[in-house]
Protein backbone atom coordinates (compact mmCIF):
# COMPACT_ATOMS: atom_id res chain seq x y z
CA UNK A 1 0.00 0.00 0.00
CA UNK A 2 1.49 3.49 -0.89
CA UNK A 3 1.63 5.75 1.97
CA UNK A 4 -0.14 9.03 1.71
CA UNK A 5 1.32 11.36 4.00
CA UNK A 6 -0.79 14.13 3.06
CA UNK A 7 -4.31 12.50 3.37
CA UNK A 8 -1.86 11.56 7.04
CA UNK A 9 -1.89 14.67 7.94
CA UNK A 10 -5.47 15.68 6.90
CA UNK A 11 -6.74 13.22 9.16
CA UNK A 12 -4.69 14.49 12.06
CA UNK A 13 -6.05 18.35 11.71
CA UNK A 14 -9.61 17.33 11.02
CA UNK A 15 -9.69 15.25 13.97
CA UNK A 16 -8.35 17.99 16.21
CA UNK A 17 -4.97 16.35 17.25
CA UNK A 18 -2.79 18.64 18.65
CA UNK A 19 0.78 18.02 17.31
CA UNK A 20 3.89 19.18 16.11
CA UNK A 21 5.56 18.21 12.67
CA UNK A 22 9.41 16.88 13.96
CA UNK A 23 12.37 15.06 12.42
CA UNK A 24 12.84 14.22 8.70
CA UNK A 25 9.45 14.89 6.94
CA UNK A 26 10.12 18.77 9.32
CA UNK A 27 13.28 19.14 7.07
CA UNK A 28 11.53 18.41 3.95
CA UNK A 29 9.09 21.05 5.23
CA UNK A 30 12.15 23.61 5.39
CA UNK A 31 13.78 22.33 2.02
CA UNK A 32 16.05 19.25 2.29
CA UNK A 33 16.48 17.25 -0.41
CA UNK A 34 15.96 13.75 0.94
CA UNK A 35 13.17 11.34 1.27
CA UNK A 36 11.84 10.21 3.91
CA UNK A 37 9.56 6.94 4.90
CA UNK A 38 7.43 8.55 8.22
CA UNK A 39 6.33 11.13 9.82
CA UNK A 40 7.22 12.12 13.42
CA UNK A 41 5.16 14.37 15.31
CA UNK A 42 5.68 15.48 18.79
CA UNK A 43 2.19 15.21 20.11
CA UNK A 44 0.43 16.08 24.11
CA UNK A 45 0.39 12.64 25.47
CA UNK A 46 -3.15 13.42 27.20
CA UNK A 47 -5.61 10.59 27.15
CA UNK A 48 -7.75 13.15 25.43
CA UNK A 49 -5.13 14.05 22.44
CA UNK A 50 -4.74 10.34 22.19
CA UNK A 51 -7.94 9.22 22.25
CA UNK A 52 -8.31 11.96 19.42
CA UNK A 53 -5.23 10.75 17.48
CA UNK A 54 -6.51 6.88 17.64
CA UNK A 55 -9.78 8.23 16.03
CA UNK A 56 -8.39 9.84 13.19
CA UNK A 57 -6.63 7.30 12.11
CA UNK A 58 -8.92 4.52 13.00
CA UNK A 59 -10.06 3.67 9.10
CA UNK A 60 -6.40 3.02 8.23
CA UNK A 61 -5.49 0.78 11.09
CA UNK A 62 -3.02 1.97 12.83
CA UNK A 63 -0.73 -0.95 14.44
CA UNK A 64 2.26 -0.45 16.87
CA UNK A 65 4.97 -1.49 14.57
CA UNK A 66 7.64 -2.40 16.76
CA UNK A 67 5.63 -4.78 18.27
CA UNK A 68 6.56 -8.91 17.35
CA UNK A 69 2.67 -9.44 16.25
CA UNK A 70 1.76 -5.39 15.00
CA UNK A 71 -0.22 -5.21 17.81
CA UNK A 72 -3.70 -2.69 16.96
CA UNK A 73 -3.36 0.61 18.45
CA UNK A 74 -5.94 -0.11 21.56
CA UNK A 75 -6.08 3.61 23.41
CA UNK A 76 -8.60 3.58 26.74
CA UNK A 77 -8.54 6.49 28.90
CA UNK A 78 -6.27 4.53 31.21
CA UNK A 79 -3.59 2.85 28.92
CA UNK A 80 -3.24 6.14 26.95
CA UNK A 81 -1.28 7.75 30.18
CA UNK A 82 1.18 5.16 30.19
CA UNK A 83 2.41 5.35 26.49
CA UNK A 84 5.73 7.91 26.15
CA UNK A 85 6.05 7.67 22.25
CA UNK A 86 3.87 5.89 19.64
CA UNK A 87 5.84 4.07 16.64
CA UNK A 88 2.80 3.22 14.01
CA UNK A 89 2.06 2.03 10.94
CA UNK A 90 -1.09 2.29 8.70
CA UNK A 91 -2.60 1.87 5.58
CA UNK A 92 -1.29 5.40 4.22
CA UNK A 93 2.43 5.62 5.83
CA UNK A 94 4.43 5.14 9.39
CA UNK A 95 3.64 7.60 11.92
CA UNK A 96 5.67 7.67 14.85
CA UNK A 97 4.36 9.78 17.82
CA UNK A 98 6.91 11.57 20.58
CA UNK A 99 6.16 12.98 23.41
CA UNK A 100 9.66 14.55 23.82
CA UNK A 101 12.35 16.04 21.53
CA UNK A 102 15.85 15.73 22.92
CA UNK A 103 17.74 19.56 22.90
CA UNK A 104 14.09 20.78 23.03
CA UNK A 105 12.13 19.57 25.48
CA UNK A 106 8.32 18.26 26.09
CA UNK A 107 5.18 18.89 23.72
CA UNK A 108 4.76 22.52 25.30
CA UNK A 109 8.14 23.27 24.62
CA UNK A 110 8.51 21.95 20.97
CA UNK A 111 5.50 24.20 19.86
CA UNK A 112 6.96 27.22 21.42
CA UNK A 113 9.75 26.17 19.06
CA UNK A 114 7.34 25.95 16.35
CA UNK A 115 6.18 28.08 13.02
CA UNK A 116 2.58 27.67 11.43
CA UNK A 117 2.45 26.56 8.09
CA UNK A 118 -0.41 26.61 5.81
CA UNK A 119 -0.59 23.75 3.37
CA UNK A 120 -3.65 23.85 0.97
CA UNK A 121 -6.47 24.14 3.86
CA UNK A 122 -4.63 23.33 6.96
CA UNK A 123 -2.62 24.88 8.86
CA UNK A 124 0.40 22.84 10.48
CA UNK A 125 2.62 23.54 12.70
CA UNK A 126 6.42 22.82 12.27
CA UNK A 127 9.54 22.60 14.36
CA UNK A 128 11.77 25.72 13.27
CA UNK A 129 14.77 25.76 11.22
CA UNK A 130 16.83 26.11 14.36
CA UNK A 131 15.22 24.02 16.29
CA UNK A 132 15.00 21.31 14.28
CA UNK A 133 19.15 21.32 14.15
CA UNK A 134 19.29 21.71 17.93
CA UNK A 135 17.16 18.59 17.83
CA UNK A 136 18.99 16.33 15.09
CA UNK A 137 22.13 17.44 16.85
CA UNK A 138 21.44 16.57 20.21
CA UNK A 139 20.40 12.87 19.01
CA UNK A 140 24.05 12.92 17.87
CA UNK A 141 23.13 10.24 15.15
CA UNK A 142 25.69 9.18 12.38
CA UNK A 143 22.55 9.15 10.12
CA UNK A 144 21.68 12.66 10.63
CA UNK A 145 24.96 13.97 9.18
CA UNK A 146 23.63 14.55 5.95
CA UNK A 147 20.43 16.50 7.34
CA UNK A 148 22.06 18.73 9.34
CA UNK A 149 24.37 19.99 6.43
CA UNK A 150 21.36 20.24 4.32
CA UNK A 151 19.23 21.76 7.30
CA UNK A 152 22.60 24.59 7.94
CA UNK A 153 22.99 25.18 4.34
CA UNK A 154 19.42 26.00 3.84
CA UNK A 155 19.91 27.91 7.02
CA UNK A 156 22.49 30.21 5.54
CA UNK A 157 21.08 30.48 2.24
CA UNK A 158 17.64 32.29 3.62
CA UNK A 159 19.47 34.54 5.67
CA UNK A 160 21.51 35.20 2.41
CA UNK A 161 18.15 36.02 0.52
CA UNK A 162 17.47 39.65 0.13
CA UNK B 1 37.28 64.25 -15.62
CA UNK B 2 35.36 62.55 -12.66
CA UNK B 3 32.41 64.60 -10.88
CA UNK B 4 30.72 62.14 -8.35
CA UNK B 5 28.67 60.26 -10.52
CA UNK B 6 29.55 62.20 -13.97
CA UNK B 7 32.27 61.42 -15.63
CA UNK B 8 33.72 64.52 -18.36
CA UNK B 9 36.31 63.77 -20.87
CA UNK B 10 37.12 65.84 -24.02
CA UNK B 11 37.06 64.37 -27.47
CA UNK B 12 39.50 66.08 -29.91
CA UNK B 13 38.58 64.32 -32.93
CA UNK B 14 34.50 66.29 -32.33
CA UNK B 15 35.93 69.61 -30.49
CA UNK B 16 34.05 68.74 -27.46
CA UNK B 17 33.66 67.65 -24.13
CA UNK B 18 31.53 64.43 -23.60
CA UNK B 19 29.37 63.85 -20.32
CA UNK B 20 28.03 60.52 -19.31
CA UNK B 21 26.33 59.76 -15.94
CA UNK B 22 27.48 56.73 -14.17
CA UNK B 23 25.36 54.33 -12.23
CA UNK B 24 28.34 54.25 -9.97
CA UNK B 25 29.82 56.76 -8.14
CA UNK B 26 33.16 57.97 -8.51
CA UNK B 27 34.10 56.60 -5.04
CA UNK B 28 32.70 53.23 -6.41
CA UNK B 29 34.89 52.77 -9.73
CA UNK B 30 37.80 53.47 -7.31
CA UNK B 31 36.76 51.19 -4.90
CA UNK B 32 35.73 48.28 -7.08
CA UNK B 33 31.98 48.03 -5.95
CA UNK B 34 30.10 48.38 -8.67
CA UNK B 35 26.62 46.68 -7.96
CA UNK B 36 27.86 43.66 -10.26
CA UNK B 37 30.74 42.86 -7.93
CA UNK B 38 28.64 43.09 -4.94
CA UNK B 39 26.47 40.57 -6.55
CA UNK B 40 29.81 38.31 -7.23
CA UNK B 41 31.19 38.88 -3.64
CA UNK B 42 27.59 38.08 -1.85
CA UNK B 43 27.35 35.14 -4.27
CA UNK B 44 31.12 33.91 -3.47
CA UNK B 45 30.27 34.58 0.73
CA UNK B 46 27.52 32.46 0.24
CA UNK B 47 28.64 29.10 -1.78
CA UNK B 48 31.64 29.49 1.31
CA UNK B 49 29.05 28.89 3.80
CA UNK B 50 27.35 26.60 2.03
CA UNK B 51 30.82 24.99 1.34
CA UNK B 52 30.65 22.19 4.03
CA UNK B 53 27.15 20.90 2.07
CA UNK B 54 28.78 20.47 -0.96
CA UNK B 55 32.06 19.28 0.42
CA UNK B 56 29.67 16.35 1.45
CA UNK B 57 28.55 15.66 -1.93
CA UNK B 58 24.82 17.80 -1.30
CA UNK B 59 23.68 19.27 -4.53
CA UNK B 60 22.92 22.69 -3.08
CA UNK B 61 21.04 23.97 -5.80
CA UNK B 62 18.57 21.25 -5.34
CA UNK B 63 17.92 22.86 -1.97
CA UNK B 64 17.82 26.39 -3.43
CA UNK B 65 15.09 25.07 -6.05
CA UNK B 66 13.28 23.66 -3.23
CA UNK B 67 13.24 26.72 -0.97
CA UNK B 68 11.66 28.54 -3.52
CA UNK B 69 8.71 26.32 -4.09
CA UNK B 70 5.80 26.34 -1.50
CA UNK B 71 5.20 24.08 1.43
CA UNK B 72 2.40 22.13 -0.32
CA UNK B 73 4.80 21.65 -3.85
CA UNK B 74 7.58 20.73 -1.47
CA UNK B 75 4.84 17.76 0.54
CA UNK B 76 3.47 17.31 -2.70
CA UNK B 77 7.15 16.46 -4.65
CA UNK B 78 8.08 14.64 -1.85
CA UNK B 79 5.35 12.19 -2.19
CA UNK B 80 6.17 11.19 -5.67
CA UNK B 81 9.57 11.23 -4.60
CA UNK B 82 8.22 8.19 -2.09
CA UNK B 83 5.77 6.80 -4.43
CA UNK B 84 8.32 6.62 -6.77
CA UNK B 85 11.27 4.77 -4.53
CA UNK B 86 8.30 2.13 -3.20
CA UNK B 87 7.06 1.09 -6.67
CA UNK B 88 10.54 0.58 -7.49
CA UNK B 89 11.72 -1.36 -4.21
CA UNK B 90 8.47 -3.75 -5.54
CA UNK B 91 9.47 -3.67 -9.10
CA UNK B 92 10.21 -7.70 -10.07
CA UNK B 93 12.55 -8.40 -12.58
CA UNK B 94 10.78 -9.05 -15.87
Amino acid sequence: VSSDFFNLLERLVGGGVDFVIVGGFAGIVHGCSYVTQDIDICCSFTSANLLALQKALSDIHPVHRQTANRKKLELTKDNSIEYKNLYLDTDIGQLDCLSFIDGIGDYHEVKKASEAIRVEDMELHVLNLDALIIAKKAMNRTRDKETILQLEAIKKLKNEKP
Amino acid sequence: LFDGRTVKWFDGSRGFFIERRNKTSYDDIMAGTSRKQNRTKAASQQMDEVQPAINYGIDVSVLVQNMARSHTERIMRHQIALNTAEQLRKAKPS
